[in-house]
């Protein structure tokens, strides 16, 4: 290896990198927008669940369900109710009619009304079903025939405690960062190859080899560097940092290996672009995963930076140590390897 | 005296089917000025290629000061410069960055790359970014560049190609003055007259061989003909040209008769071109 040829053509890149406009402009300006983003999000989770009722006469039952994290508006006419479910002051309208107690007690079926809005979810409608039912027996005054027992799963409970957002899109906005070096990578070696200064190059003292030591290492010192700094600057370095740092490591040597795939399909600089798209989809959909818990699936785990995500958001969010990720590390280092591997030989071919 | 600089033994390329360089066999001594000649795909570039190490000959072998390209590639580039015929500078960096960098890359130490600037006549421009270069400043800046390294053997592919006369001149002044150096000068070019001026030997090059090597002198001798070109007046005024070959038995006898019978306005010795006699060699033309 040729360690002083490496160093000046490191120099070389970082120099061109942050002399297109474009790439010095967005780069600091992403990292400075994610951390803003992160600190304009919300510190915590309202776990306040709000229903709309009308129920004359029942104020004092109210009173006590309110202690139970539950905020209830009373309405002052059956229209008023419909209005607050409409209008989103509250997830649902429940209204309880004025002879509920009576009829209760000569064993009828009282009639019970429950307005929801047409997009709630099935988790809300749920939870005020299960709420309602609890009310019939707060007010039947008997005690419930069965005892609930409640087990979460996985990891501990963490109702009182859920993970804000902004701490959820910290291992969103970390891959982000990571995910877009990939342009910057594949735009440098592009550049290279259409501007055939690659030729000039390799006619020099410097091998392939030494050329792609380079590459890589400003491709992995860019991508790394954003996203050690963002999960820096937003406390996501407070628990485990070592596994954090190692995951980002990994992550950059990841997309640095899809940067050299792409430089070595595109033919230009639009070409790039349309590659790099197509990389940036594919890569962020495990990150949306720790965004909209339950809607990524096990499919998702063919997507290599799905151990990325998954390993910021464990040990980040949930204080995870080496035995609860080292399978994904392991994983991380072989998708590396292999995209790195496949990227080389395909661009040597372009190089020639 | 100086030993070879260059040998190629046999040296083959083929892309597929197609073969580029046909088994060519050459050697150029140190110092020596060789003019690599021929048409568009006659194969130059991929044996310039070849013997610079970016290829890996598919026969044959090429030996660079000594060393085998196929297994010394490293070596032998740190002893060649390559000056391209399309321009590739890091236009985003200026001048002195683009040789600064490629001073370190081949291992310069004490590298004056403002001296070497004022060379190549680009002085006062030496911090201004690449982009903003004319043409002819670039092709002198890519000249520089092959130079960095003082390099025992310069491969130059149609430096002058395009260029004003100020710049062409000015390239061809720096191409004999490393020659005087000691340098051997690798030059494939299109320009016949650039080729007869500059080079000790040409080498004629067409589909993938090596159709003729000597000097420009006994080419010309071997292939062309000398005549003296006349133009004279007739008593009606109009004016004639008249040809006389010249080295024939008759030659003296007609010159006599030329100048007793006729009016003489102008005369003048006219001998052939490197593109008559790569014609004459070939049948085609060298900007085919």
């Amino acid at each position: 290896m040729n360690l002083a040829g490496i160093r000046a053509l490191v120099v070389k890149d970082f120099t061109l990198f942050f002399r297109n406009r474009f790439f010095a402009l967005v780069t600091p300006l992403a990292l400075v927008v994610y951390v803003g983003l992160y600190f304009i999000m919300p510190r915590s989770v309202d776990e306040t669940m709000e229903i709309g009722l009308y129920a004359p006469g029942w104020q004092t039952i109210v009173a006590d369900m309110e202690q139970q994290g539950l905020r209830i508006h009373m309405a002052e006419s059956e229209d008023e109710l419909k209005d607050g479910v409409t209008d989103y002051a509250y997830v649902a309208g429940i209204v309880l009619p004025a002879d509920l107690r009576e009829k209760l007690a000569s064993g009828e079926k009282p009639g019970i009304t429950l307005y929801v809005a047409s997009d709630v979810t099935e988790e809300a409608k749920e939870a005020v079903a299960s709420l309602m039912r609890e009310m019939i027996y707060t007010l039947s005054g008997q005690p419930l025939a069965v005892e609930f027992s409640t087990t979460i799963l996985p990891g501990p409970d963490m109702a009182g405690e859920q993970i804000p957002p902004r701490d959820r899109m910290r291992p969103l906005f970390a891959v982000f960062l990571v995910i877009f070096e990939t342009f910057g990578m594949a735009t440098l070696i592009t550049e290279e190859i259409e501007r055939r200064t690659i030729q000039a190059l390799l006619v020099t003292p410097v091998s392939v080899k030494d050329l792609f030591a380079a590459k890589g290492i400003t491709g992995i010192t860019l991508a790394f560097g954003q996203a050690a700094l963002f999960m820096a600057f937003v406390g996501g370095l407070n628990e485990q940092p070592a596994i954090i740092i190692l995951a980002l490591l990994l992550a950059a040597l990841l997309v640095t290996g899809v940067g050299f795939l792409m430089a070595s399909l595109a033919k230009d600089m639009m070409s790039v672009l349309a590659w790099g798209v197509l990389a940036l989809v594919i890569l962020v959909i495990p990150a949306m995963g720790t965004l909209f818990p339950g809607v990524i699936t096990g499919w998702a785990k063919i997507i290599p930076s799905y151990y990325v995500v998954d390993t910021v958001d464990k040990v980040a969010n949930y204080g995870s140590g080496w035995p609860d990720v080292w399978q994904n590390l392991l994983i991380l280092v072989a998708f590396s390897a292999f995209l790195l591997l496949v990227g080389m030989v395909a661009l040597r071919r372009r190089f020639q | 005296m100086a030993g070879d600089a260059i040998v190629a033994e046999e040296l083959t390329y083929s892309y597929g089917e197609l073969v580029a360089v046909d088994h060519i066999s050459f050697k150029i001594a140190e110092g020596e000025i060789l003019g690599f000649l021929g048409p568009n795909g006659a194969g130059k570039t991929t044996t310039v290629k070849m013997l610079t190490g970016q290829l890996k000959p598919k026969g044959g072998k090429a030996v660079v000061l000594g060393m085998d390209v196929a297994s010394d590639a490293g070596k032998v580039r740190g002893e060649i410069g390559v000056c391209f015929e399309q321009t590739n500078l890091y236009e985003q960096m200026s001048a002195l960055e683009n040789l600064q960098l490629f001073a370190r890359l081949f291992g310069v130490g004490d590298f004056d790359g403002k001296t070497l600037l004022k060379r190549v006549g680009l002085d006062g421009r030496e911090k201004d970014k690449v982009e903003g270069y004319s043409k002819g400043m670039k092709q002198r800046l890519m000249v520089a560049r092959s130079l960095v390294n003082r390099p025992r053997i310069l491969f130059l592919d149609e430096p002058t190609a395009g260029l004003d006369p100020t710049s062409a001149e000015a390239i061809c002044s720096i191409i004999l003055e490393e020659r005087a150096r000691g340098a051997t000068v690798f030059l494939t070019t299109h320009d016949m007259m650039e080729a007869d001026k500059l080079s000790d030997r040409v080498a004629f090059m067409n589909g993938g061989k090596i159709v003729a090597l000597d000097t420009p002198h006994n080419l010309k001798q071997q292939y062309g003909k000398r005549a003296l070109k006349a133009k004279i007046q007739t008593p009606t005024g109009e004016l004639l040209d008249r040809e006389v070959v010249l080295d024939q038995p008759e030659t003296p006898d007609l010159v006599h008769k030329l100048f007793a019978g006729e009016r003489v306005v102008t005369i003048h010795s006219e001998e052939a071109t490197l593109e008559d006699i790569f014609i004459k060699i070939t049948g085609r033309g060298l900007k085919e």
